[in-house]
């Protein structure tokens, strides 16, 4: 049941995993995150957000090499499955489609009340 | 990079996060918080980088990093049986859990009771920032005394040089030195009310004493005349929020002659003495009525001095002789016994007042020391039965359990385990009564009040250091009870135990015996202690005062002109009066003293103290005379008031063999007044009895009256006092009708006594009722241990008798060795405390056999009923088994 929908937030997650590939993992993410969005994210929140991903199959992950700047730790790099490819694709396409629906006159008024 | 130095982070998340977190998140987690440590320190400081990281470890805790609660966690999984376990066996024993429940809610209702009434009488006066440097001068003599004369105060500032500052105060007192209530009035709204608690004050009263000023300056108030300071609470009742400074308020019948120049906060209730208002002393100096008063002769003033931070008071205090003698004006004798420390001037630590000092005109009854420890003691007692009440009871219910610790051990349970099952099992009763008594406490808050006339706000029991003195007991009454038992079944061997061979007995019978005596000793004490108490209190409630007391009324007037005759008069007509009195101070109240000796004899001064009555007082007071005759006003001497009635301890202490005829000269505010005495009364005591009958001289002077006593018949009182208010109204239509009873008046003096009788007798029928239910809980283990061996007797042919006194001895040795060390404690104990008392019962050694004969009654009975229950049952049903 789960896996089929992707929240604003895990999309941008996503989007940001295809953006960094092949180097993305939890604090690179965090960073591109906040200089792309300029919003405020903790750690925990990237990485409570992978895990979700990864759970819904959208996200595959793998153990880099150790290294000396974490202490000794190994990294997880993350890397978009086809699925989160498609589910992608699937909500581009639904805001395209909703984008384009929305009347003339409409985005005239919003144009309207914006000046 | 890789030759580059690594901050460290700080530890303490990282280690919560790897009990928190999952094992197979853990190394990205800390990976991603170590590198972004790194990143944050070349940026910015230490702590900021800390404080990030710190943030950002928190962050984790959240579902999807968290261990997953249930099947995978061996800690938790074990956590959930030990639970299951306690619950179980409580369920299983209902009556012990019950028991165990109760007697511990008890234990920690009252000790948190006793606790929060403890620490309220040790803070009181602790509420002015430099508490520990204000000091109260007294007056050391053989009659101590806390008030000085005023100049010593700004004499002490201007020549010793730790003195920072002092301050005088005086509250208004009436004729004869009773503290009077003043009606004060708000002219422009009418408003009127009686005034108790008014002071005259030094204009330092605030450099000494911490004052919060909500209107007016501290700096400028009480230094103009009739300058007037008043309690918020006080304010709050003629301004109605209102702003008081500038207004004038009437004092007695003087019209707006006070002038409010400030508005205080009220002293709060730790506090030994309480104001409403201060007058400024400028007001009673630009008066200039009695100079005297003002004198070094006069000591009369309430003197306090704030030493610079860290002085000690010792050294100051050994430069006052010196330092007083310059201002003195005494014969050289008086001067000399000043230089030796015979008398002295004494320094008492404000922090001190209100427990340790109980001298002559204390501003406020104060409490004592004796009463706290005797309430602390009583606390911890029951603290102490009821705990090992519990770990007696814990031990019982462990050896039923001698196969699941065999089975747990077989398993492969470590002696750790085993002792934290049984801590957890302990912590959940000990855990779940605190949170009871919490509640207990609560709902007893007005009780335990009314109790000890106390006021303590249990909502203190809340604050960290209540709560961690609870806390800390209940942590220790569990670790205490589960520590034996398990210490006991970890020495076991498994295998053992599983064969039935080591589970057949019950061990640490010596262990429980000891714990049994220590709580008959607890028990003795306190019994005995408070039968001790009661005896002394009936003891000084039915002691002969030498007067009576009984069916007496006592009305408050003011006599400055005089309408004694007259009021009397007018009494003595209603039905139900049988005598009328006016005299300035009742018995029990408190008492002026001045200077005198016989003319035969100028050297033998004696402090007298004295009380101006008229000719009825003797029927009245029903005092007896013993030689001469009594004042009559009708006589020229006698209403000059240079007739003297004294009682014998004066003549006594004047070394006159009868006083009648002898000619006295007395020193009344610096004048002296030469008299004879006609008559000589026994010995009354005018006093209460904590104190002992001293010098006493009485004469006629009517504008000193103060009270009026009607002697009542034994009738309806209310009806008498009606008419009495009518009749008062008619002579002194200015005044308000105030009335007491003073046999009641009396009564209160030994109020603390009392209290703390109804206390002790309360605390030793709670810890009566804990050790009897202690002993049900032992026997019972006792016996069902020996119920083979007492039906083996049966059937070898051991009577009833025998058996039960088998059964007993060892109870009974118990009782008796218990009872051989109670005795000189509690002895020892109360023989301080009756040191109280000048009149003392003695400790009766009755109380002693009685106390330990109801002991043993009490074992032997407990004992033989549930004994009884196995020996008469058929003995073939006890070894048919195996």
């Amino acid at each position: 049941m789960k896996g089929t929908q992707l929240g604003e937030f895990e999309e941008l997650v996503l989007l940001i995993v295809g953006v960094l590939h092949p180097e993305a993992y939890g604090l690179n993410i965090r960073e591109e995150i906040i200089k792309q969005s300029n919003r405020k994210v903790a750690i925990g929140a990237v990485h409570s957000a992978l895990s979700r991903l990864q759970e819904k199959g959208f996200l595959k992950s793998d153990l880099a090499e150790a290294t000396h700047e974490r202490g000794g730790r190994r990294k997880r790099l993350f890397s978009i499955t086809a699925e989160g490819k498609r589910a992608l694709k699937r909500n581009q396409e639904l805001r395209n489609s909703l984008f384009n629906q929305i009347p003339e006159i409409a985005l005239k008024g919003m144009n309207f009340s914006g000046i | 990079m890789a030759s580059e130095k690594l901050y460290q982070p700080p530890k303490w998340p990282e280690r919560l996060l790897r009990i928190v977190c999952k094992d197979d998140l853990l190394e990205e987690i800390e990976g991603d918080l170590f590198e972004h440590y790194q990143d944050l320190r070349t940026r910015n400081s230490r702590l900021a980088a800390a404080f990030s990281y710190w943030f950002h470890a928190f962050n984790f805790l959240r579902p999807f990093a968290l261990k997953k609660i249930g099947q995978n966690s061996t800690q938790l999984i074990m956590y959930k049986s030990y639970f299951k376990f306690a619950i179980r066996g409580m369920w299983r024993q209902k009556a012990s859990t019950a028991f165990n429940l109760i007697g511990l809610v008890l234990a920690f209702t009252v000790s948190g009771l006793i606790y929060l009434h403890i620490n309220q009488e040790l803070s009181y006066d602790k509420f002015h920032e430099r508490a520990e440097d204000i000091y109260r001068v007294a007056w050391m003599n053989e009659n101590p005394q806390t008030r000085t004369p005023h100049p010593i105060a700004q004499a002490m500032v201007a020549d010793i040089p730790e003195v920072e500052t002092a301050v005088t105060l005086s509250p208004i007192y009436g004729p004869g030195l009773t503290k009077v209530t003043i009606p004060i009035t708000l002219e422009k709204s009418n408003i009127t009310f009686e005034e108790p608690d008014g002071f005259f004050a030094d204009s330092t009263f605030f450099d000494v004493f911490d004052v919060k000023f909500i209107e007016g300056n501290p700096e400028t108030a009480l230094q103009t005349v009739n300058g007037v300071v008043l309690s918020q609470s006080m304010a709050e009742r003629y301004f109605l929020g209102e702003e008081a400074v500038g207004n004038r308020l009437s004092f007695g019948p003087s019209t707006d002659m006070l002038e409010v120049v400030g508005v205080v906060e009220d002293f709060p209730l730790e506090s030994h003495f309480h104001f409403n208002f201060l007058i400024s002393y400028m007001t009673l100096k630009s008066m200039r009525f009695n100079d005297a008063w003002l004198s070094w002769d006069d000591f009369g003033h309430f003197n306090y001095v704030k030493l610079s931070a860290g002085s000690s008071a010792q050294n100051v205090e050994s430069k006052i002789p010196e330092f007083a003698i310059k201002y003195l004006n005494w014969p050289e004798e008086d001067l000399e016994s000043l230089r030796q420390g015979e008398v002295k001037f004494a320094l008492q630590p404000i922090t001190d007042i209100h427990l340790k000092s109980n001298i002559r005109w204390e501003l406020e009854a104060n409490s004592s020391i004796t009463y706290l420890i005797i309430y602390g003691v009583s606390g911890l007692f029951i603290l102490l039965i009821s705990v090992i009440n519990f770990v007696n009871l814990s031990t019982a219910r462990s050896a039923q359990r001698l196969k699941e610790v065999g089975v747990k051990k077989t398993l492969g349970a470590r002696k750790g385990q085993l002792l934290t099952q049984f801590v957890f099992e302990t912590i959940m009763i000990s855990y779940a009564a605190l949170i009871l008594a919490l509640f207990s406490i609560r709902g007893l808050e007005a009780k335990f009040n009314h109790l000890v006339s106390g006021n303590i706000d249990t909502d203190l029991i809340l604050t960290t250091q209540s709560l961690g003195f609870l806390i800390t007991i209940t942590t220790l009454t569990a670790i205490l009870a589960a520590a034996y038992p398990s210490i006991y079944l970890n020495a076991l061997k498994p295998g053992d135990i599983l064969k039935g061979a080591g589970g057949k007995k019950i061990g640490g019978a010596r262990v429980r015996m000891a714990l049994l005596g220590i709580q008959f000793v607890a028990a003795i004490i306190m019994i005995s202690g408070s039968l001790i108490i009661s005896d002394q209190i009936s003891f000084i409630k039915n002691k002969d005062l030498g007067f009576s007391a009984d069916n007496l009324v006592m009305i408050d007037i003011d006599n400055w002109e005089d309408r004694s005759e007259i009021i009397k008069n007018r009494l003595r007509q209603i039905a139900g009066v049988k005598e009328a009195s006016t005299i300035s101070n009742p018995p029990g109240g408190q008492f002026n003293q001045h200077s005198l000796y016989a003319e035969a004899d100028p050297t033998r001064s004696i402090d007298a103290l004295e009380i101006f009555v008229d000719k009825e007082a003797l029927a009245v007071l029903d005092i007896e005379l013993k030689e001469g005759r009594f004042l009559d006003i009708g006589l020229a001497a006698d209403s000059a008031g240079t007739s003297f009635v004294m009682n014998e301890t004066a003549i006594k202490e004047l070394g006159l063999l009868s006083g009648v005829g002898e000619n006295i000269v007395w020193n009344f505010n610096e004048k002296l007044i030469k008299g004879q005495i006609v008559g000589v009364v026994k010995d009354f005591h005018y006093q209460s009895l904590h104190t002992p009958i001293r010098p006493l001289i009485m004469m006629i002077r009517p504008q000193s009256y103060n009270k009026i006593l009607v002697k009542l018949d034994n009738v309806d009182f209310t009806s008498s006092v009606s008419e009495l208010e009518s009749a008062f109204a008619e002579i002194y239509p200015e005044l308000k009708f105030k009335y007491a009873f003073l046999d009641q008046e009396i009564d209160e003096m030994y109020q603390e006594e009392s209290r703390t009788l109804l206390l002790t007798t309360l605390l030793s029928g709670i810890s009566i009722f804990l050790s009897i239910a202690g002993l049900i809980g032992i026997v019972l283990i006792a016996i069902k241990q020996r119920v083979k061996e007492i039906g083996i007797r049966k059937v070898l042919g051991a009577s009833i008798g025998e058996i039960l006194m088998l059964v007993n001895t060892r109870f009974i040795l118990v009782g008796l060795v218990s009872t051989m060390i109670a005795v000189p404690i509690t002895f020892s104990l109360m023989q301080n405390w009756m040191g109280n008392f000048t009149y003392q019962n003695g400790i009766s050694p009755s109380i002693f056999v009685f106390t330990t004969i109801g002991l043993l009654v009490l074992i032997f009975v407990t004992n033989s009923l549930i004994a009884i229950k196995t020996t008469r049952s058929n003995p073939s049903l006890a070894l048919r088994n195996e």
